[in-house]
């Protein structure tokens, strides 16, 4: 009987085995992936912003280093970065919100290292970066970064990590003030709601193919190859277990 | 750019080290000094995390207090927002010295004042709620009418129909329920599992060291 822990060290040494063969698939083949319109659409907006003189506010919600919501956190900052290096070539410095601390050194540098990149640090503002004291999942932080992003002229709102029910709070201010809103969550209430409200949506495990679809590198556009491995894994795990119960009865 | 790339080199060392250690303590007996040492990692990273909350808090009374004495644009918001905080940590403070004479001897107030202020305000703004999404399910058909479009306000409609406590709703009650036992239950599943291989792949990617968070 293999433990949890035989089973989490076999489910990475799998996901490992499957990155590394999609990096080398991808650097030797042209591969093609599904398309996602939230990922053509964000670059987009991004030049829209550019061009405009605009804003654009980022928020990842009460995703937080340190905690379950670690990896989305960082994937999160990841396609900020991937958004701000095109920003950075503006004059208006993107927004950063977010409810988690120890997140707030993330975000301040993610918008740092795009100025930084770009050579632009004139126009680097580290207080574009704002954490909302009011805790994970508040609805008043959402009242409060609906009224930041009104407040700054933002053009579009980027909800990418861990929202709750707050999000219709965020969704209701960007349809008053005719902003643009692309949403996606890690929990259920958050999904349901960026469905019903954003013009575009990321649903679940797609935040996660983010940076592969924002000119990624070979071993990012390979975790894409290695999640659908592993999602097949799952569904072929069902079916049997489905299979032996039926044939069991 | 030497001294770069020597600094990058130190912080992916750094991460796939720290990464790989925690890993193998999570996976250790309990105990072991495997498990002992990413136990005191983990707690590293809760005393960072209080000392984060600190200077996060002193950083919001800093800016606030500036806004104030400079008379920027919305100075009496800040002037709210510093007496709140003065007045919050005045409170606790009392709790804990336990001073609170007659009826109130022993009582937290700071809880009180926690449930009067912020719950309320909260519950305020969840009762809204509803009408933000039967207004959000309204425009999506309106914007476009898709298959997935009509299940989703039909389903809206049917839940909100079926939590009416009347006897006539019962069957439309019971439809309420399957529905969120069986393809809510299912779909929530499926995105939770999504989300977990997400997470999964791109821990992969952290700990070989090619996350760029850390890097310059």
């Amino acid at each position: 009987m293999i433990s949890d822990a035989g089973w989490t060290l076999i489910f990475l040494a799998i996901a490992f085995a499957a990155t590394m063969a999609g990096r080398f698939i991808v650097r030797r083949f042209t591969a093609h992936f599904r398309p996602l319109r939230a990922y053509a659409v964000l670059p987009e907006l991004a030049a829209d912003a550019v061009e405009g003189n605009w804003r654009m506010h980022f928020s990842m919600g009460s995703s937080a280093l340190g905690q379950p919501s670690t990896v989305s956190a960082l994937v999160s900052a990841e396609i900020i970065y991937r958004l701000s290096e095109r920003l950075a070539i503006g004059r208006q410095t993107p927004l950063i919100t977010l409810s988690d601390p120890i997140t707030l050194p993330l975000a301040q540098d993610t918008l740092r290292r795009a100025y930084g990149y770009r050579r632009n640090m004139a126009y680097y503002r580290s207080s574009a970066a704002a954490w909302y004291p009011q805790g994970p999942r508040s609805l008043a932080f959402a009242a409060g970064i609906a009224s930041l992003s009104a407040d700054a002229e933002a053009d579009s709102n980027v909800l990418l990590g861990r929202f709750g029910y707050e999000m219709a709070l965020i969704g209701e201010s960007a349809l008053r003030y005719d902003q643009r809103l692309i949403a996606h969550s890690d929990l259920v209430e958050g999904q349901a709601i960026a469905f019903a409200q954003a013009d575009e949506m990321l649903l679940g495990e797609e935040l996660y193919v983010g940076p592969a679809y924002m000119n990624g590198t070979a071993l990012e556009r390979g975790g894409v190859f290695a999640l659908d491995v592993l999602r097949w894994l799952v569904i072929l795990s069902i079916l049997v277990v489905a299979l032996q119960e039926a044939i069991g009865r | 750019m030497r001294r770069h790339r020597l600094l990058n080199f130190l912080a992916t060392v750094t991460a796939i080290s720290m990464g790989l250690v925690t890993l193998i303590g999570l996976v250790s007996e309990p105990g072991t000094s495997s498990a002992n040492l990413a136990g005191f990692l983990i707690r590293l990273v809760s005393v960072f995390a209080a000392v984060a909350v600190f200077i996060g808090v002193l950083n919001l009374i800093a800016v606030h207090m500036g806004r104030f004495v400079r008379s920027e644009h919305g100075w009496p918001y800040s002037l709210i927002v510093l007496v709140t905080a003065v007045a919050v940590i005045m409170v606790r403070i009392l709790d804990h010295a336990d001073i609170w004479p007659g009826d109130l001897k022993g009582e937290q107030i700071s809880v009180r004042v926690f449930e009067s202020v912020q719950v309320s305000l909260e519950s305020a703004l969840a009762a809204l709620l509803v009408f933000f999404l039967v207004y959000a399910a309204y425009r999506l058909m309106r914007r476009r009418v898709t298959v997935w479009n009509v299940v989703f306000s039909a389903i809206v409609v049917i839940v909100l129909l079926g939590s009416i406590p009347l006897k006539k709703t019962d069957a439309l009650a019971d439809v309420r329920d399957w529905l969120i036992r069986v393809p809510v239950g299912a779909g929530a599943r499926g995105l939770l599992i999504g989300v977990g291989l997400g997470t999964v792949t791109v821990g992969v990617r952290v700990l070989v060291g090619q996350d760029r968070s850390f890097r310059s």
